[in-house]
């Protein structure tokens, strides 16, 4: 492990956080759970704390404000449940990032501004930024986004806004685990795919029951075949 | 400005480029190849990653550097497409498609004709174009049984020599003899399908497709992977022309390949002859490659653009263009489509060869009776993933939750964890009518990364005729997919006139001079050593997916310019 890859997950462990904090009240029981499950097995989360995790310029696009921003939004997009991985178990928030100062540059801007947007729209109808609001009120400010009658929204649109937020979240559920996303493959095991496997048989072909033959298979264990 | 000399010249080394330049390298003439992209290899394919090949498109044109525009109409401004659907490489679309490889029905070669004959002129829409094309179905069997058995198609005949043969299509026109392979394997969603469909009296069959179920010409049999329709072929199973004609075009001694140029005019002399052309090198030079023949075959776009970048004094509204004709008649597949979503039993649609895997064809060109009915031609109905690729990106972006879901949140969560390996999509892909005002031209505009006017398509799909074939294709859907037992059966929403798959016109074939740009070879009837090739030719669209049809009509041409037009230079009608 590099001290930029722990100051990295460092960065984003608060982002993530900050999201949950301040809707401590809302979070389900089960969903708090999860995470400490999650906290226990994965390996990662044994490392000790790194000293240089002070939040400055340690995310590869995002600011720490923003990044919060993402990672509620995103969460209210596609929810984390007992069993049922959503957008935070999924790194989802880590792939958006790398994307962002990556293939999706040109749309640096595009969430600056949005985002700002969001946040200004929040405060007028709620007096707060979106990570401080209620997860029923975060719903409605994005079902008010979705549906095109949140105010305020110049570049990118309301609509727009929403609809690459959607589309970027599924990415980073089910892209491989190669881009940063999809972590321990939560997004493929939540909807039941098998990942990047080579062959299917006639038997499989005709089975009318839930693939299991198989493990999942991802990028990095396809390459390392010989 | 490096300058070449070649005899042939070809522009495009996509379905037909390959085909092209590895008949008439055989026949001894020194070919050049011009390609836009990069030439590939199967070793590039390893990689199954949806994010890549599907969602970015890693395959098709960026659509910064190389923009098309599109309107609904000539009042409005044309914006650039959001997404291109053609290949960007050596090998074409061929690369990345389904492979899915139709013999036209003998009706779509005389629509006009024969939606006369049947119904009266009538029943023709006054504003469509609709017209016969310059050759028979029989004109062509010859050469839809070479490619086939060229490239390598999978499939089950339903008609031999006029002989109907269970297990095939019974609407399908006569052919000389068996595909080369067997179908492929019929996966869960073509069983249930086929189920559903001879319940309804209905005739489905498992689609031809240029997709080995055995192992052929020195290549492997498809190992049902399901990272097909948008990717390259990891084990080169697919019969693209990549792994085919290249190679042999490369054999034969007298094929060379460019990559990464870029054709932005067609020279022309006072004499009325083609030149060569002019290109930029992947170093940004200015080249010409003069040539005794020049063969265009890009996507179809580009056949027209640069037709009408090439205009000279003597050629004032484009090469080729004496018709007027040039740019019109612009025609694409819209596809209605039904979600059909199980509670009881899992469909797996992730796996085997995607794009439109089983099909039946009774509600397809004039094969039911359109009396009484307000529109005329049909659509191939078949069972198909939700953007013709079956991974979860594909499944989240493309299919639009059952109403009463919404399409994030809890429910939405909850819908995709249970349906993802639970649903099947079932498509009609509509034959759509030809009219003049639906064209390609030079975008005023917008430019490309070589600072060439971008096409421009102006197009709207919503006609009354194709607008009342499209609700009659959903309601049949519909029923296919209750029939199929599913718990929940929905319709995904229609663009808003945006154009869809597989685009043709442009430069029209015909019999007279003064109402297309070229005869039935592809020839220009202005310049005689000027081919314009693929389906930017086709007068009228058919149903089925062009690509097979293009490929025979490549091994059409290829066989008159190696058999006549070689030692007897002219035109060849």
């Amino acid at each position: 492990m590099s001290e930029h890859d722990a100051s990295r997950r460092e960065f984003l462990r608060a982002a993530v956080g900050a999201g949950t904090v301040a809707g401590a009240g809302i979070v389900p029981e089960a969903l708090a759970q999860t995470r400490e499950q999650d906290k226990k097995s994965t390996p990662e989360t044994n490392a000790p704390p790194h000293s240089q995790s002070n939040g400055e310029g340690l995310g590869a696009f995002l600011n720490r404000d923003d990044a919060a921003t993402v990672a509620a939004f995103t969460e209210r997009l596609m929810p984390g449940a007992p069993g049922k991985p959503g957008a935070r178990d999924a790194a989802v928030l880590n792939y958006i990032d790398l994307a962002l100062a990556g293939a999706y540059a040109d749309l640096q801007d595009f969430y600056r501004r949005g985002l700002a947007q969001l946040d200004q729209y929040c405060r007028e109808t709620h007096r707060e930024p979106f990570v401080h609001l209620s997860t029923g009120q975060q719903d409605a400010v994005i079902t008010a986004l979705e549906e095109g009658k949140a105010t305020g929204f110049t570049w990118p649109t309301a609509q727009e806004f929403f609809n690459t937020l959607r589309t970027h979240t599924m990415e980073g559920m089910f892209a491989d685990p190669l881009y940063g996303g999809n972590k321990d493959f939560a997004g493929w095991r939540l909807v039941g795919f098998p990942g990047a496997q080579p062959i299917f048989t006639r038997t499989d072909m005709q089975s009318k029951q839930a693939f299991i033959r198989a493990p999942i298979i991802g990028l990095q264990a396809q390459t390392k075949k010989p | 400005m490096a300058t070449e000399k070649t005899d042939v010249v070809i522009v495009g080394m996509g379905a037909v480029g390959g085909i092209i330049a590895a008949e008439l390298g055989k026949a001894g003439m020194k070919v050049v190849g011009l390609e836009r992209g990069p030439r590939l290899t199967t070793a590039d394919f390893s990689a199954h990653d949806e994010l890549r090949y599907f969602q970015r498109r890693d395959l098709r044109p960026d659509v910064k550097r190389q923009p098309v525009t599109w309107r609904r109409n000539a009042n409005e401004r044309a914006n650039p497409l959001p997404r291109l659907d053609y290949g960007n490489q050596a090998g074409g679309g061929t690369v990345h498609y389904g492979a899915v490889s139709w013999r036209f029905h003998e009706d779509d070669f005389r629509a006009r004709s024969h939606t006369m004959e049947r119904y009266g002129a009538a029943a023709i829409p006054q504003d469509s174009s609709l017209t016969d094309w310059p050759l028979t179905y029989a004109d062509l069997e010859p050469h839809y049984d070479r490619a086939e058995y060229e490239l390598g198609v999978s499939g089950k005949a339903g008609n031999l020599q006029g002989r109907r043969i269970d297990g095939g299509n019974p609407f399908e026109a006569p052919r000389r003899r068996e595909y080369p392979l067997p179908p492929l394997l019929v996966d869960q969603a073509g069983q249930i399908f086929d189920g559903a469909a001879r319940k309804l009296g209905y005739h489905p069959f498992s689609t031809p497709r240029a997709i080995l179920s055995q192992a052929y010409d020195g290549r492997q049999a498809c190992t049902y992977c399901g990272f097909c329709q948008a990717f390259g072929c990891h084990i080169g199973a697919k019969s693209s022309i990549l792994v085919t004609k290249l190679p042999e075009a490369d054999r034969t001694g007298n094929f060379k390949l460019l990559t990464g140029v870029m054709c932005y005019r067609v020279n022309s002399d006072n004499s009325g002859r083609v030149t060569g052309v002019a290109c930029y090198g992947p170093d940004g030079s200015d080249n010409t490659i003069e040539a005794e023949l020049v063969i265009l075959a890009p996507f179809i776009y580009d056949n027209t653009r640069l037709l009408l970048l090439s205009k000279t004094d003597r050629f004032p509204n484009g090469l080729a263009n004496s018709s007027g004709h040039l740019g019109k008649h612009l025609m694409t597949h819209i596809g209605a489509r039904v979600f059909a979503a199980f509670d009881d039993r899992y469909v797996n649609i992730y796996m085997g060869p995607s794009a439109q895997r089983h099909t039946f064809d009774d509600f397809n060109a004039d094969n039911f009776d359109h009396t009484g009915m307000s529109f005329i031609r049909g659509a191939q109905v078949s069972v198909a993933p939700a953007d013709l690729e079956a991974g979860p990106i594909g499944a989240a972006v493309s299919m639009n939750p059952p109403p009463g879901i919404p399409r994030w949140g809890a429910a939405y969560r909850d819908f995709l964890a249970k349906y993802f390996a639970r649903y099947a999509g079932i498509n009609a892909q509509t034959e759509n009518l030809p009219y003049a005002d639906q064209t390609i031209d030079l975008d005023p505009n917008v430019r490309d990364a070589w600072g060439l006017p971008a096409p421009r398509l102006t197009y709207d799909w919503r006609r009354p005729n194709e607008l009342e074939r499209v609700e009659f294709m959903f309601k049949k859907l519909e029923e296919v997919g209750r029939v199929m037992g599913a718990t929940h059966v929905w319709r995904s929403a229609m663009s808003a006139g945006a154009p869809g798959a597989h685009h043709e016109g442009g430069t029209r074939m015909g019999n007279d001079p003064k109402s297309s740009v070229v005869n039935r070879y592809g020839q220009s009837w202005d310049i005689p050593n000027l081919f314009i090739l693929g389906s930017s030719t086709f007068p009228s669209m058919s149903g089925f997916n062009p690509t097979l049809t293009i490929q025979a009509l490549a091994y059409m041409s290829a066989d008159a310019i190696v058999k006549r037009y070689k030692s007897r230079p002219g035109p060849l009608v």
